[in-house]
């Protein structure tokens, strides 16, 4: 198999473990007659970056749903930091500091943006809230420094500070996006796994989410990975440490992004016969090619 | 024992015919009746009517009742109601259907009457002419039974099957856009399939009439036993749930060759054998962790991609949470200030017998919380909050009356149980679905119903179980005062509770399941806590009902009595403490209203305003109430836009617009989510 050394991922599960924040090994889900994945794996490095890509229906959402236990493989084991996390839920996982966000978001229509924040922080550090406040008044007014903090730092991060106190249905899909990163992020995931996170924002919008990613990765001292599913092949190759190529379920490339960008499999199987798309360097992620733009006519 | 099966095979080929109705109409509409039975009546009704009082011949009366307009009620009934639910939730579906069964026997009984009809006739001529199969008696009506059954699973299989027709439905099952984007009207197909429900309805309540009377009540009831086949099918499956109401029949006829004829008890346990089937299935369902998966197995990708996302949870608008958040303190609080200011005023404005209607009317009100708990903030549809209120009241009194405890202990012990009931009941069901909740609730509330609310201790030869009022509280004033003070204290639990983490986490289980469990936060624990906090003040609610009476007849806690209940509060609000409140005064004040003042005939038309007030949830998910609060707010702005509106929100969402562009949103897509 295949091992990308220098970057965020390697190719098989195992290796050194303690820097590997997830992984896959042998992931393989059937519906039916139908494999949507097919001995999948790959290991998620600490602090690093890992771009999913693959044109519809590679099992790029499958492969996400299996690694944040909304689906359980048919065959394969998942890790979490260490531990085998495949039978484990969902919530499991979710307390044990894996965070996700949704293709179509998953909000909350009744809560306003920061309640979404304020219940995600609250979720993981002090669960037992939910519980107890139900019985306590006071509670309502009980927050604690550190809770003000991180709410209100991801709110400014974010550019959602002057939207905190509006309930998440009267806002656009663009700025509800945004909304679901910060319910990620107020979790204090140490992997948060994005689908589609740049879906709905335009040029200037993709930029500034790509620096964020960027920074609250390269920022964080719990050594936060990322994995980023997203059609904007652009930007995940210029965003990521690693790339994982999937099609038909199947795992077909795996490497640095300019190995990647170079891997005869993955020029015939997704790019096509055209040039792959032009190098950007970090700085220049997603400022030099239209969000969402095809980099092969399968594609489009 | 032939004699046996081919008894049963009647009474299971009922079922038979229903739980196909109930199938066709779940596989092609997403929307499980709960008015089968109810239509079932109005059509035996109706056929009664033709032929028995009007004396039209069978042929006549049964073509225009079973072949006219029975199909034609389903043509109407899609046109008025049903195809306005298509993108609605299954409990919107479910709470619009439990409407039209508290709706449509009361119109029945405005039109035809209300006298009572034991003996109805059956489509076979009197008198019955008897054959002999293997030396057994068989009787016409019963070889109308068998033949409609095998017409109808025969007929039914090679339609849907082999048939243009039966293709074109099964491609509206699948994905009724696509249906319609292939050139195939799904409207048509709807009405084919409503018309083709509503006459297997028609042909069941015909059928059944002469076994189980002309009883409104019975109709509903064997229905709901259908439901036991038609949980067992998975809500899809034809032949099993054909198959299963069949065996079901036969079960029932053989126990009764092996329990004591004369038993109290036999009589029971054979009611009973439809819920301990819906027990057993569930259990199955629990045990191998499946789920009904309701939406997700009715319509294709591009159907649920058009459904609106904020119109798909029952009972929460995103419109009603975007116009409650834009105000400020008056326009929030005005109303329900405005409300409990009347409510205490009440008692000292009315005299005598209208005293000791307003404390159980407010006990009602405590009761009507519960469902604004459950339903309203947590979402999900429990049916037999009336059983935990009956749980709650006999509770009292046993503690009460047997162990001499204070009254109000005894009240809250009665939550206690209650609470413990809900907890089981919701640890059950709910990881198994929104709608199969539904159907265990109501199969939990028939059951105790059946098999402890008519134990001869509670029952007491009709007389029920009496209790006194505490002695700080015993004139009609001092406890409605108390029933007053409750529902405040309830009230103000449930408006902290929904700002509290616990409100917040479970607002996040009700709007969104996968991303409540992926933020750590388990959706079963929540929707159990809700439904057991429920369970809870619904028992104290019955606890104080049954205190304010000053005597428990079991019966009144009857379940379909408890849905009358909730159409009535879903009718005024089901998220607002308020509405409770009303409701509460308005189910007990008006029907003593109309028969003190008015003609006896109105008092039957209230279940119809309370049936149809449900149905209109379809529309009005937030109730009249929040509806003409919404207008009169509305007319409000017009007259003085300061006056109601949060001007911290205007800003809010004007920022929201233009951070849109400041963050980078697409152009496109910036279309909000309402």
């Amino acid at each position: 198999m295949a091992t990308a050394t220098d970057g965020g991922v390697s190719g098989a599960a195992g290796g050194a473990t303690d820097s590997v924040a997830l992984s896959a090994d042998g992931v393989t889900v059937r519906f039916g007659g139908l494999t949507a994945l097919s001995d999948v794996s790959l290991d998620v490095r600490r602090g690093s970056i890992v771009g999913l890509v693959g044109p519809n229906g590679a099992g790029k959402s499958t492969l996400l749903a299996v690694l944040s236990g909304l689906l359980s493989p048919t065959e394969g084991t998942v890790r979490l930091l260490g531990d085998d996390v495949t039978a484990t839920s969902a919530r499991h996982r979710a307390t044990r500091g894996l965070a996700r966000t949704f293709q179509q978001p998953e909000l909350f229509m009744g809560l306003t943006v920061r309640e979404h924040l304020v219940l995600a922080y609250r979720a993981r550090v002090s669960p037992h809230r939910m519980w107890r406040d139900m019985l306590d008044p006071r509670a309502l007014f009980r927050t604690s420094t550190g809770e003000t903090d991180k709410v209100d730092g991801l709110l400014d991060l974010l550019h959602l500070t002057h939207v905190a106190k509006a309930p998440v249905a009267a806002l656009p899909l663009g700025v509800i996006r945004l909304v679901e990163v910060g319910r990620a992020l107020a979790s204090e995931p140490r992997v948060l796994l994005l689908d589609e996170p740049l879906s709905g924002l335009d040029l200037h919008g993709s930029e500034n989410l790509v620096t964020v990613f960027r920074e609250i990765v390269e920022q964080s001292d719990d050594g936060l990975s990322l994995v980023i599913v997203e059609h904007d092949v652009a930007a995940v190759l210029a965003l990521s440490d690693s790339v994982v190529v999937l099609d038909f379920g199947e795992r077909i490339a795996v490497g640095t992004p300019e190995e990647v960008r170079r891997n005869p499999a993955v020029r015939a199987a997704y790019l096509g016969d055209a040039e792959p798309p032009t190098r950007m360097t970090k700085e220049k992620a997603a400022g030099t090619t239209a969000p969402g733009a095809p980099v092969g006519g399968d594609e489009a | 024992m032939l004699q046996f099966v081919i008894a049963g095979l009647v009474l299971g080929g009922i079922y038979a015919i229903a739980s196909a109705g109930l199938v066709i109409t779940y596989t092609s509409s997403g929307i499980l009746n709960f008015a089968f039975g109810a239509m079932a009546f109005v059509i035996a009704r109706l056929y009664y009517y033709l032929h028995t009082q009007q004396t039209w011949s069978i042929p006549a009366a049964a073509a225009v009742s079973i072949l006219i307009a029975a199909p034609a009620l389903g043509v109407i009934l899609y046109a008025i109601l049903f195809r306005h639910l298509r993108l609605s939730s299954p409990l919107t579906k479910v709470v619009a259907t439990i409407g039209l069964s508290v709706a449509l026997p009361s119109l029945a009984t405005l039109i035809f009457g209300s006298a009572a009809i034991q003996q109805a006739p059956g489509l076979a001529p009197e008198p019955v002419k008897v054959f002999h199969f293997l030396s057994v008696p068989v009787t016409l009506d019963q070889v109308i039974v068998y033949i409609s059954v095998l017409v109808i699973v025969v007929a039914g299989a090679l339609v849907l099957k082999f048939s243009d027709v039966g293709l074109k439905v099964r491609a509206m099952v699948d994905s009724t856009a696509m249906t319609d984007l292939s050139g195939t009207n799904p409207t048509a197909i709807s009405i084919g399939v409503w018309a083709v429900s509503t006459f297997l309805a028609g042909l069941t309540g015909v059928l059944a009439a002469p076994i189980i009377g002309l009883d409104a009540i019975n109709f509903t009831l064997l229905v709901a036993a259908s439901f036991a086949a038609v949980i067992a099918a998975k809500l899809r499956s034809l032949p099993i749930a054909v198959g299963v109401g069949l065996l079901m029949g036969v079960a029932t006829s053989l126990i009764q060759r092996y329990l004591p004829p004369a038993s109290a008890w036999t009589s029971e346990v054979i009611d009973a054998v439809p819920f301990i089937v819906i027990a057993v299935v569930l259990l199955y369902n629990l045990v191998r962790g499946g789920r009904v998966g309701e939406t997700e197995g009715w319509g294709g990708a591009l159907d649920r991609a058009i459904m609106p996302q904020g119109e798909s949870k029952l009972a929460a608008s995103t419109s009603t949470v975007v116009d409650t958040a834009s105000l400020n303190f008056f326009g929030r609080y005005a109303g329900p200030l405005a409300l409990v200011a009347i409510a205490v005023a009440l008692p000292l404005v009315v005299g005598g017998f209208w005293v000791g209607l307003t404390s159980q009317a407010f006990a009602f009100a405590v009761i009507f919380l519960s469902w604004t708990l459950v339903t309203g903030e947590g979402g999900m549809l429990w049916l037999c909050q009336v059983t935990f209120a009956g749980v709650g009241a006999l509770t009292t009194a046993e503690f009460v009356n047997h162990l001499g405890w204070p009254v109000l202990a005894g009240v809250v012990v009665g939550g206690v149980v209650a609470m413990g009931l809900g907890a089981l009941i919701g640890f059950l069901s709910i990881r198994l679905g929104d709608l199969y909740v539904a159907l265990v609730t109501l199969t939990f509330g028939l059951l105790i119903e059946n098999l402890v609310f008519t134990l001869p201790t509670f029952v007491n030869q009709g007389l029920g179980v009496t209790l006194n009022r505490p002695g700080f509280a015993s004139s009609d004033v001092s406890f409605a005062y108390l029933c007053l003070a409750a529902f405040v204290v309830v009230s103000l639990f449930i408006v902290n509770l929904r700002r509290s983490t616990t409100g917040l986490a479970l607002n996040a289980a009700r709007w969104s399941e996968a991303g409540a469990r992926t933020s750590g936060i388990s959706v079963v624990q929540m929707k159990v806590l809700a439904g057991a906090t429920a369970a809870f003040i619904a028992g104290v609610g019955g606890g104080l009902l049954a205190v304010s009476q000053s005597t428990i007849v079991p019966s009144e806690f009857a379940t379909f009595a408890g849905i009358v209940w909730f159409a009535s509060l879903v009718t005024i609000g089901i998220r607002s403490t308020a509405a409770a409140l009303v409701a509460g005064l308005a189910f007990v004040m008006l029907p003593a209203l109309c028969q003190a003042y008015l003609p006896t005939w109105t008092a039957n038309v209230l279940p119809v305003i309370f049936g149809m007030g449900a149905i209109s949830a379809a529309k009005y998910p937030d109730g009249i109430l929040a509806e003409q609060s919404r207008r009169l707010r509305q007319l409000l702005r017009r007259v003085a836009p300061d006056s109601l509106a949060d001007d911290h929100f205007a800003e809010e969402i004007e920022a929201g617009v233009t951070e849109t562009e400041a963050v980078g949103v697409a152009p496109g897509v910036a279309g909000g989510t309402t």
